[in-house]
């Protein structure tokens, strides 16, 4: 701790405030960021956020690849979110080269998003028990979500990464001799869900720890552009699969899920977002139900086969949007296509973390250190997806200097710190 | 939300400075097929602030993101709003496009309208080198604070690939 930095006057005292600096890599942090805190006593009262420590620079790759070696590349953004992407990506190919979608196909795409949304919550939902010290609600959540994960890997072959959607289609069928593991899974987190909200939401720890803390009103969530559960939490209706329909959310009625749904006016804590992260659980589940009773029979691909594919695209001229409302939030992908050239001329990847990052500031404005781990994972951060750059600034001599130049700075600081 | 209540409302607002506007109509659903909405717009950078102004002040908008698109003399800059959330087959996606010359890469901020346009402003600023002018907070967001290039302009490439080149090797040297 320094404190060096400012003093705040309240009333007739005069407090000292101090900078705590939490990450790039810190125990309560799963990704790497940078948190610089001002405390005043244990209450934040500023926080400076500094990410990009996991920049890969995915975009600027994509923009030198043909179509579908970006579309590998965008699975390759996130791991939780791995059809999330590609989901977004062929959307927005497909709006911009007049590509057509077998119903089956759309069906399908659903059915893994909706797989993916469970595996994430539950994941989100483990990684918050642990972060309050629930450590047994840990190993039970992750647990349960296993059979989601055997899931995916049975129908799609991996855990993570399925590539499944393909511009114009899927690759792989569900088929019917495969159905009934999902109707397995379905009747599986059914007879889970009651445990589920009772174990999250009807423990005294649970909701001492997580009512009225981390709160992002609801005027704050839509003036910062917040996305996904962060958003609904705060009781913003934002859903871009009830908003702009697409897939198969088309055919179903669907509605973005609140506090409201559980009987309870929406306050934007870290509890509504167990709430609104549980209940889209069973929501999913419900979803994935009606594809497997509705699917359509059909093609699955209107263009099968690889070459054509890729020539059809290098002769398509215009503009897409891909939007897809990922277990996050909304996951929007630009692309604008030239004829002649093979790789997108522009692509731009907009990922929840981004949409949510200025909603952590209200988030964590007044609360308590000792909140900091569960208020930064309330919004469910995912680092990998928003940060997609990473550059070293100078190699060979130069770096070796700045090397250096770190190290001496640090020894100066354990100095300074030790007094 | 109809994109011809939209249209005609920056119409009457923007008069000669609205340049170009269009909306693309798709259908979703293969039981009821309905239609959903692309609309785009295209305004002079002067009118620039007074559209995002009209937005925020007629309908309730949500940036998705701001991307941009690197066309030789000029950068084009697409504010990416979704209007008319909250209700099923409700909302419209809502690009707002003007194009930037390069040797005057200047925009103002939309914060003081949208203050959640500030992480895709900062993100422009490092990736481009534009400047956004009156932004509360224009640090680099992703990049260092020392980076000079900015990776996604074609005329400085030569620059960025070195500086990938560089990264490359270090990433693979021997220790």
């Amino acid at each position: 701790m320094n404190n060096e930095s400012i003093n705040l006057s309240i009333g007739n005292e005069t407090t000292t405030c101090y900078n705590v600096p939490i990450g790039p890599v810190h125990p309560a942090l799963k990704e790497p960021i940078r948190f610089e805190f001002k405390l005043s006593g244990e209450r934040i009262v500023g926080v400076d956020i500094k990410p990009g420590f996991a920049h890969r620079g995915i975009e600027y790759m994509g923009m030198r690849r043909n179509l579908i070696q970006t579309l590998y590349l965008s699975e390759r953004i996130c791991g939780i979110c791995s059809i999330s992407h590609p989901l977004a990506f062929t959307q927005a190919v497909e709006n911009a080269a007049g590509i057509e979608v077998p119903p089956r196909a759309k069906y399908i795409r659903t059915i893994i998003g909706e797989l993916e949304r469970i595996h994430s919550h539950l994941l989100w939902a483990g990684v918050g028990a642990h972060e309050l010290g629930f450590d047994s609600l840990l190993h039970v959540t992750w647990n349960v979500r296993e059979k989601c994960m055997d899931l995916l890997e049975q129908l799609t072959g991996n855990r993570v990464d399925y590539a499944i959607p393909i511009f114009g289609g899927v690759r792989r069928d569900i088929p019917a001799e495969k159905a009934h593991l999902a109707y397995e899974a379905i009747d599986y987190y059914r007879d889970l869900l009651e445990k589920m909200l009772d174990l999250y939401l009807r423990d005294k720890s649970v909701e001492m720890r997580t009512q009225n803390v981390g709160v992002l009103s609801y005027e704050d969530a839509v003036a910062l552009c917040a996305a996904g559960p962060t958003t609904r939490a705060s009781g913003v209706k934002k859903d871009v699969r009830q908003d702009m329909p697409y897939l198969a959310y088309a055919d179903m009625d669907l509605h973005a899920i609140t506090p409201a749904d559980y009987g309870k006016e929406a306050v934007g804590d870290v509890f509504d977002n167990i709430v609104v992260r549980l209940l889209e659980v069973a929501q999913a589940v419900d979803i994935i139900e009606f594809c497997l009773e509705n699917m359509p029979e059909g093609e699955l691909t209107s263009i099968p086969k690889v070459p054509a594919l890729l020539a059809a695209l290098q002769k398509a001229e215009g503009e897409g949007i891909g939007r897809h409302e990922a277990p996050r939030g909304e996951v929007f992908h630009y692309v604008r296509l030239e004829a002649g050239r093979e790789e997108p001329v522009v692509w731009k990847v907009k990922a929840p973390t981004y949409s949510n990052l200025m909603g952590w500031v209200p988030k964590f404005m007044g609360d308590e250190i000792a909140d900091v781990p569960i208020i930064a994972a309330s919004i469910d951060p995912c680092m990998c997806c928003m940060d997609r750059v990473h550059v070293v600034d100078d190699a060979g001599n130069e770096s070796v200097r700045a090397k250096q130049d770190l190290i001496k700075l640090s020894r100066e600081k354990t100095r300074r710190i030790c007094g | 939300m109809i994109p011809e209540t939209m249209l005609s409302s920056f119409r009457d607002a923007l008069g000669q400075a609205l340049l170009d506007d269009k909306a693309i109509e798709r259908t979703e659903g293969t039981v009821a097929p309905q239609s959903v909405y692309d609309v785009w717009i295209t305004v002079e950078r002067d009118a620039f602030h007074r559209t995002i102004a009209h937005l925020c002040a007629n309908f309730e908008p949500h940036l998705s993101v701001i991307s941009g698109d690197d066309l030789g003399d000029t950068l084009a800059l697409n504010y990416h709003f979704s209007v008319g959330w909250g209700e099923r087959y409700g909302e419209i996606t809502f690009t707002v496009r003007t194009s930037v010359p390069k040797n005057d890469l200047r925009i103002p901020t939309i914060t003081d309208l949208l203050p959640g346009a500030q992480t895709s402003e900062r993100e422009k600023q490092e990736f481009y080198g534009i400047t956004v002018e009156g932004i509360p907070d224009g640090r680099n967001l992703f990049l260092p604070e020392d980076m000079t290039i900015h990776p996604w302009r074609l005329d400085l490439e030569d620059e960025t690939s070195e500086s990938v080149k560089r990264l490359v090797k270090w990433e693979t040297r021997d220790e």
